[in-house]
């Protein structure tokens, strides 16, 4: 194995890239604003100075109301894809598993498809689609969790079978619904497609407490997972409840993925890669992993999300084909680089 | 997981098709050819033309059982006085005229349920198949069939006019395409005239949200929109139909807001979303639903949809 960078300096890396991303994130846009009017709009938003005068009001509006909540959105959302990926990841010893692995976004999927259809995406109030969002993803975890514990005992690889046998059929489900639906096939596409522009600071608020709540309980299981890393059998003697750890490492990847996925859609390749990376860089402690992974899935969605709204402005991109276009291709060579490493080792 | 990826591929590719179907070259017009064209208000048959997909189509006699392929395409169909001979429409969005729903519909097969079903096309035996851009595949499918496919496209006004136009000739309806197109060009020119006093303003025009998608040049709603008075904000847009900034929105701060009803957000829906508050038509109270059966539909009843955008840009001239 290659010899970790230290954690101090990951960190503070990571730290740093975040502030970056975050304070490029507010200052770049479609619409050019000139840095000194953004930094003179947050001192005064902070209390520092008084209102500045000669910032007109469509511009302060454009960064407290439209870049600020979006920016943090993507950050939030980045960072609880990268931790349910951090935490999967090692519950099934598959740098494979994604946020998707037991079915989490098509469950999302599904519950935002059913509400859209049937009682359409603006009736209920904004919220209701994401909070069907956010009980189908939970729901459906809860079915495959289910499915795959027999007896007392889970098996990893049955509940990997089973969430994507439930996702293949939540996915042929989907698609009937969408071949029978008429015009909601729009409000499907842009959900399916991922986006942050929607609530605003509505979704930061009601998203956060969960997201924290969820990447504390990723802490919490993080060094039992190191211990898993070793193999169920050592785990056990080493004291390990195997049944409860997996259990409450589902229900947090499931908790921080269905936040994610409700408010944002699907995001491709954020879960999968952001901890994937990292492990490259830091080895694969998680009680390292996981913090790193909030701060990476966070500078990337970001960066992500930037392109998106920047590339060809004044039009936009959905995020989640800039993070599968992006993403795909970057991990692929990741892959090649490190496994022509592992072969010129042996 | 895999398999909601792979439809997220699937849709992508479909909007991307789409989105190619759409980017056709806009200019192209149907030409008549032959001794058919000049001859005087009563069509000899046969008639060759020249689609607006470029494909040259002969039809042998007055066509006696006829199947649109889109609300316009049946529109015209009924306005050149030849609902009778209509045997197939494309689906639940043919609603106009009334007798519209009660015809057989062709469409919802394909794998995104937006293609017509051949078998059922071919079954019933049309001299004619009116349609506009797009579904190339199953367009040469049709016609590999024998099935004479004709698509017309209109991007603009003029270029509907021209439409129907050929639509008449080619169904030996020669005089009622002129009628119609007399009154379109009647109704266009009194909208014109009631606003000719006053200002242009600036305009959104919203066709879905979120994420907020709108209209660029080379669409038909565009061209509506800038004879109705005003000057979208939207002119540096380089697609058809492309999603917008909301920075940019309330940086352009447009006069007058209008959302399509496909986008099904009332003015005060409009008016709550972040950020919009900073938009002079909302603060000014100016967002408008628009009726996209009327507005977005380029068939003969599109002057009434220019009557609605031109209401709802100069209220004044209109009162």
């Amino acid at each position: 194995m290659r010899r970790a960078v230290p954690y101090r300096r990951v960190i503070l890396g990571l730290v740093a890239g975040l502030m970056a991303a975050f304070l490029l994130g507010v200052a770049v846009g479609a619409v050019w604003i000139p840095p000194i009017e953004t930094i003179r709009l947050i001192a005064w938003k902070l209390g520092l100075t008084a209102r500045p005068e000669d910032v007109s009001r469509a511009t302060e509006v454009i960064v407290f109301q439209l870049r600020l909540p979006r920016v943090l959105l993507a950050a939030i959302v980045g960072g609880a894809l990268a931790a349910s990926g951090a935490v999967f990841q090692g519950l099934f010893r598959n740098p494979l598993a994604d946020p998707a692995i037991i079915g989490v976004s098509s469950g999302a999927a599904l519950g935002a498809v059913l509400v859209i259809v049937t009682v359409g995406a603006g009736s209920l109030g904004a919220f209701a689609v994401p909070l069907a969002a956010f009980v189908g993803a939970i729901a459906t975890a809860f079915v495959v969790y289910r499915l795959a514990r027999i007896g007392p005992a889970v098996q990893v690889a049955t509940l990997l079978l089973a969430g994507i046998a439930i996702a293949a059929v939540i996915s042929s489900f989907m698609s009937l619904v969408m071949s029978f639906s008429g015009e909601e096939i729009r409000d499907i596409y842009a959900w399916l497609l991922g986006g942050l522009v929607a609530q605003g600071w509505r979704s930061v608020e009601i998203v956060s407490p969960v997201v924290i709540l969820g990447v504390a309980g990723a802490w919490l299981v993080a060094h039992e997972l190191n211990l898993i890393s070793l193999g169920e059998e050592r785990a056990a003697q080493l004291g390990v409840e195997l049944d409860r750890l997996k259990r409450t490492s589902i229900a947090v990847g499931a908790l921080l993925a269905a936040a994610a996925v409700s408010v944002a859609g699907v995001i491709g390749f954020v879960g999968l890669m952001t901890p994937h990376l990292l492990r490259l860089v830091i080895g694969s402690d998680h009680r390292r992993l996981v913090p790193a992974s909030v701060l990476g899935g966070a500078i990337l969605l970001i960066l992500a999300d930037l392109i998106a709204r920047t590339v060809v402005a004044p039009s936009e991109l959905p995020v989640g084909v800039v993070t599968a276009l992006i993403g795909g291709p970057f991990f692929i060579y990741l892959l090649r680089r490190e496994g022509r490493k592992a072969g010129a080792r042996v | 997981m895999r398999p909601i990826r792979s439809t997220l591929v699937l849709s992508l590719l479909a909007l991307s098709l789409i989105v190619a179907a759409c980017g056709d070259d806009p200019t192209v017009t149907p030409t008549v050819s032959g001794p058919t064209a000049t001859t005087g208000p009563s069509t000899s048959f046969p008639v060759t033309i020249t689609d607006d997909d470029g494909e040259s189509v002969t039809i042998d006699a007055p066509p006696q059982r006829i199947v649109t392929f889109a609300p316009s395409m049946t529109e015209i169909v009924f306005a050149l006085g030849l609902g009778d001979k209509l045997v197939g429409v494309s689906g639940a969005f043919d609603d106009y005229p009334p007798e519209a729903a009660d015809i057989e519909q062709v469409g919802g097969a394909g794998d995104f349920g937006v293609d017509p079903n051949i078998e059922q096309v071919v079954g019933l035996e049309p001299d004619l198949f009116l349609t506009i851009k797009g579904g190339d595949q199953w367009k040469r499918r049709l016609r590999d069939l024998d099935v004479p496919v004709v698509t017309l496209d209109a991007t603009n006004l003029d270029d509907l006019m021209d439409d129907i136009e050929v639509a008449g000739q080619i169904t030996g309806a020669e005089d009622a395409a002129t009628a119609t197109v007399d009154h379109l060009q009647a109704q266009a020119d009194q909208v014109e005239s009631a606003i000719a006093g006053t200002p242009r303003v600036s305009c959104f025009y919203e066709t879905f949200y979120p994420p907020l998608y709108t209209v660029g040049p080379d669409t038909f709603i565009y061209d509506l929109l800038e004879r109705a008075g005003c000057d979208p904000v939207t002119s540096s847009a380089g697609q058809q139909y492309p999603q917008w900034s909301v920075e940019d929105l309330v940086d352009q701060s447009p006069d007058v807001y209008l959302v399509s009803s496909e986008s099904d957000a009332g003015p005060k829906a409009v008016a709550k979303r972040p950020g919009f508050e900073a938009i002079s038509a909302v603060a000014a109270g100016r967002v408008v639903a628009i009726d996209s059966s009327l507005a977005e539909r380029p068939g003969p009843r599109i002057v009434e949809g220019l009557q609605l955008i031109a209401e709802a840009l100069h209220p004044e001239a209109f009162d």
